[in-house]
């Protein structure tokens, strides 16, 4: 049971298990076995293995041909296309959490006040999040169309001219951005509120009592108060935008022109239908280099906020 | 007098353009579900169907293999929220209830790999999967799914295991019950509400699953609604008004589902944030 004190002990009877190992850890990982051997089989080694195919020449059927180093890596960083789907990814990425977060704020805002009718609000609000993914998205796309869309169609009645959104690079990454925001603002409304309404009244009024107008009070009680959550909920966010396959993939699959890839849809492309399993797996590497490093910081954080 | 009835008449304003957004591709959804096909495609679109054509939701049964495509996605759902509940209630009991060496690290592991993107290993777990012979199968999705979907599950449940208090637990291990007795007998029945939290998230999920399941299946009456639909998106000519049809029903029930738990889900994401 005590740590400390078996530290101790252990180092007498280091080599036998039977000793070293409490009964709460035999317990403990005849519990987590099962989870861990389904985790090492099914996650950790395809990583491992993923590793493996990027330092090797691969066929078109993905079987690894000759070790090559980090030649796939060299070629990769050669690439335009590459470099430009990174760049776009970036693009892509910040402007939809920042359009999320700010969306979701305001959303929140809203909704934190008192009114009639606001209970069906938020639940009106959970939506897009509630929704099959892939289903909404495919919705999406028929709306879109140009010639019997119904977005057009009300866009026009509403005296405007709008593109023929899946046809051209820009109103394509427009609209692929687009219905990646509409699919995060639920979730970015729903944390902001539930952080709003933990903020002590009293802080509020004190505010009140000194003056402040309302947007001193947002200024200098509500965003510093929002503060853990907004890094959270960014930091979620992030990841969850980075890794958004199902919005371009059924929206575009990543055209016109591979306009609107993103490295998540550009794995995925080369590997099943270039065949190239080699560059998609230095793809894969790099891609996963960004969001280990971003769900550490995500991990920590929320240790920080859970055991504080 | 005034200053309250501006504010008010903003507020709804806004929310009414926010709700507008929001609800638009539903919206979308309904009117063209109730069209016929030549309003479908008529050249001056309207929201409001001319007459509505509720036959649309029996006459799709006849036209996409619906019921087929929804006992697959049915199979695969509850065969990864079986699979991964048994797994993930003892994990979550280890983890907060046991004191053991690597607990930490194995609740930072969990937390880190929660979000991981499966597309980044779909690579080499197709050919994994291909190598033990389960590419077109729903064995393949079961478990691929409730890999994906375990390190949440067991935070989920360690989360809701530490809110119950040690004592109750005790006092069954004094009155002569075992560790794993009163796991069973004490924890479970208290831990109902969480358990069906975590139940709900692995069938969504799983439900809505597409990726792995476009992947991993190549037989056509094999796939789970997700990827059924899709393909009748890449036709040349699609019968739009069909497939809102099934939409509706292939995402009213998780929908409905997701509501419930969706409060828990925030907090289990955002924690000590969201509890201030």
């Amino acid at each position: 049971m005590n740590h400390d004190n078996l530290v101790f002990s252990s180092t007498r009877s280091f080599l036998s298990l039977r000793h070293f190992l409490t009964q709460e850890d035999k317990i403990a990982f005849l519990f987590l076995a099962p989870s861990l051997i389904m985790l090492l089989a099914f996650m950790f080694y395809p990583i491992f293995y993923v590793f493996v195919m990027a330092v090797f020449k691969t066929n078109r059927v993905g079987e690894m041909v000759r070790f090559v180093g980090l030649e796939n890596f060299r070629l990769i960083f050669q690439s335009e296309e590459f470099m430009a789907t990174v760049v776009r990814t970036i693009v892509w990425t910040l402007i939809a959490v920042f359009a999320k977060a700010v969306s979701g704020l305001g959303i929140a805002l809203i909704l934190k006040q008192r009114f009639p009718g606001r209970k069906l609000a938020r639940a009106l609000v959970i939506l897009p999040w509630a929704a099959s993914i892939p289903i909404s998205v495919m919705v999406w796309k028929w709306a879109f169309n140009n010639d019997f869309g119904l977005l057009n169609y009300t866009l026009r009645a509403l005296g405007l001219n709008p593109p023929i959104w899946l046809a051209y690079p820009v109103p394509a990454f427009f609209a692929t951005l687009s219905v990646d925001i509409w699919l995060g603002i639920p979730f970015m409304a729903l944390v902001f509120l539930a952080g709003l309404q933990a903020i002590p009244k009293d802080l509020f009024e004190a505010a009140a009592v000194e003056g402040a107008t309302a947007w001193q009070q947002f200024r200098h009680v509500t965003l510093p108060s929002l503060k853990p959550i907004l890094l959270i909920a960014t930091l979620l966010s992030f990841l969850w935008t980075f890794n958004d396959f199902n919005v371009i993939y059924i929206l575009t699959k990543g055209g016109p022109l591979g306009k609107t890839e993103i490295l998540i849809t550009l794995i995925y492309r080369t590997a099943f239908e270039y065949t190239d399993f080699s560059s998609a797996g230095a793809i894969a590497i790099i891609t996963f280099i960004v969001l280990l490093f971003v769900s550490l910081i995500y991990a920590r954080f929320y240790f920080k906020t859970e055991y504080r | 007098m005034y200053a309250p009835v501006l504010k008010k008449t903003l507020l709804y304003s806004l929310l009414l353009i926010a709700l507008t957004l929001l609800l638009f591709p539903f919206g979308v959804m309904l009117s063209t579900a109730l069209k016929s096909l030549r309003e479908v495609y008529a050249p001056n679109p309207h929201w409001i169907p001319e007459i509505l054509q509720f036959r649309n939701f029996v006459e799709i049964f006849s036209k996409i293999p619906l019921v087929q495509f929804f006992l697959n996605s049915l199979i695969i759902a509850s065969g990864t929220t079986i699979f991964c509940v048994a797994l993930s209630i003892p994990a979550a009991y280890a983890t907060a209830r046991l004191r053991f060496r690597g607990r930490k690290f194995l609740l930072y592991l969990f937390l880190t790999i929660q979000m991981f993107s499966p597309v980044v290993i779909v690579i080499s777990l197709f050919k994994i999967v291909a190598g033990l012979g389960l590419l077109d199968s729903f064995v393949s999705l079961i478990v691929v799914n409730t890999v994906f979907t375990l390190a949440f599950t067991i935070w989920m449940m360690n989360g809701y295991f530490r809110t119950i208090p040690l004592e109750i637990e005790e006092a069954a291990m004094i009155d002569g019950c075992s560790r794993f007795q009163a796991l069973r007998k004490v924890m479970l029945p208290i831990a109902v509400p969480g358990i069906t939290t975590v139940v709900i998230y692995c069938f969504t999920t799983a439900w809505n699953e597409f990726m792995f399941a476009m992947t991993f299946i190549n037989s056509f009456e094999k796939r789970p609604i997700t990827v059924g639909l899709f393909d009748f998106v890449g036709r040349w000519s699609v019968d739009w008004h069909y497939l809102m049809a099934a939409s509706i029903l292939a995402t009213l029930p998780v929908m409905v589902l997701f509501l419930f738990i969706e409060k828990q889900l925030v907090e289990g994401l955002a924690a000590g944030a969201v509890k201030g």
